[in-house]
């Protein structure tokens, strides 16, 4: 495990992992395409995926994609977290799925060991670009404001139990309450509140539904 | 049927595989390059060390996935972002407390990650369909507007606030570069981070070569996403 462990950190293995990530959003994609379901991204872009096979046009789902892929990619290597949601789920298993629909190269989407490798090819690619900007990138660049960064990324997560708390009293009281009892039996036993906060929102929204 | 679930399990492993590498990556950013969010880093620490956190943060929005995909096919990307991640660390800290053994090695991370992606996407590919649909549409309406929040509003304060904090220099570039995010890309988050970098480094460093190969960067980046989102037709549109 320790030598793995020391593998999976190298630099050249990150373009392994984005490979292997970009083979499986791209088969999820041939998924939705084939079957109608397991597409990895929002209801929006599935959407503009099924628009596109309907009108083969597939402009909207492209530009959209392209502008995350770019935007993230350079991102990536500067702070050092590549955002996989709009590099590689919205650029690759959009945007590439897209515009190999558009070009009519329907292969690699129709066919399920196709996708993996025409994913796991983009990511390798990717991950490649990303490693080799950051490579270029004089020393100590990055570092500086990394603390500043962690700081606000860790303080992020506290904020997310009260709003789950707050949104659930919008959406209903039993909700509410719910969140409430759920996140204070948590917070007695010493646990993060957000996990009581949810559990206790939905059982209460569940027993007592809002009438439609 | 027997072919859905094979190529789900497929899919699954190697993407489950590895995202959880790349999480327990993150925790070495920005010096080892990692892959994943700033907001799944600060929703795993937020719930960091406790299994059951773990698991219900990921249940929320497992619900959630289920209710889209049965509705329009799609996972939604939180099965990547969030429940992979959370549940692959919450099922490693179960056995073991230590973050540093477990949530942290990415080794560990990409063996739970495989399974779990592979028993997550075969079931909401599968058996979506016994999931009800009220308990996914509640819990997208309890879920959806905090995370709406939290994305939208309550992160680009936090590192707004964090610019600010660190320095005239640093929060005169992150106001700067968190405004014109907002109105080019939609959110002020990645403004803000680009601005604390680039503030930092100049208050370490002066008007160095890398700042300004920094800031070039930063600038053609803009454009080709103001580009790409159409920002120039919709300025237009005012005049």
């Amino acid at each position: 495990m320790k030598k793995l462990n020391e593998l999976l950190l190298k630099n050249y293995t990150f373009p392994l992992l984005t490979g292997l990530l970009c083979a499986a959003i791209f088969a999820g994609s041939h998924m939705f395409v084939v079957h109608g379901f397991g597409f990895f991204n929002e209801i929006a872009q599935a959407e503009m995926i099924r628009q596109g096979m309907e009108t083969g046009d597939y402009a909207a789902a492209v530009s959209f994609a392209a502008g995350f892929l770019i935007a993230r990619v350079l991102e990536g290597p500067l702070v050092g977290i590549l955002d996989i949601g709009g590099s590689l789920m919205t650029g690759v298993g959009t945007g590439m799925v897209g515009f190999c629909l558009s070009m009519g190269w329907d292969a690699p989407v129709k066919s399920f060991v196709l996708a993996l490798i025409a994913g796991f090819g983009i990511g390798l690619v990717i991950g490649g670009v990303i490693i080799a900007v950051k490579k270029s990138m004089p020393e100590s660049m990055a570092a500086s404001g990394t603390n500043i960064m962690m700081g606000a990324g860790n303080a992020v997560g506290r904020y997310l139990g009260p709003l789950i708390i707050l949104s659930a009293a919008q959406y209903s009281i039993p909700a509410g309450i719910g969140a409430l009892i759920g996140s204070a039996i948590f917070f007695k036993m010493k646990k993060e509140i957000v996990g009581g906060a949810i559990l206790g929102a939905l059982i209460l929204a569940v027993i007592f539904p809002v009438s439609v | 049927m027997l072919l859905v679930i094979i190529k789900s399990i497929i899919i699954g492993a190697l993407g489950g595989a590895a995202v959880a590498a790349g999480a327990a990556r993150m925790y070495r950013a920005p010096e080892i390059q990692a892959m994943g969010a700033f907001r799944t880093l600060g929703e795993l620490n937020a719930c960091k060390g406790d299994a059951i956190a773990h698991f219900s943060f990921g249940l929320g929005f497992f619900f959630n996935a289920a209710g889209a995909i049965v509705g329009s096919g799609a996972l939604t990307q939180d099965v990547l972002h969030r429940i992979i991640p959370n549940w692959s660390a919450g099922a490693l800290l179960v056995k073991n407390r230590n973050v540093e053994e477990t949530l942290y090695s990415p080794g560990r991370m990409a063996v739970a990650g495989a399974a779990v992606g592979a028993v997550t996407v075969t079931l909401l590919n599968s058996i979506a369909s016994v999931i009800p649909m009220s308990l996914s549409t509640i819990a997208q309406g309890i879920l959806g507007p905090a995370s709406a929040l939290m994305i939208d509003t309550v992160m680009p304060i936090i590192f707004i606030l964090a610019a600010l904090d660190a320095g005239r220099r640093t929060g005169t570039w992150g106001i700067a570069l968190s405004g014109l995010a907002y109105v080019i890309m939609g959110n002020a988050t990645p403004g803000a981070v680009l601005g604390i970098i680039i503030g930092q480094t100049i208050e370490e460093k002066g008007y160095s070569k890398s700042v300004k190969i920094m800031i070039t960067v930063v600038a053609i980046l803009f454009i080709l996403i103001g580009y790409f989102r159409g920002f120039g037709e919709k300025l237009l549109a005012f005049i």
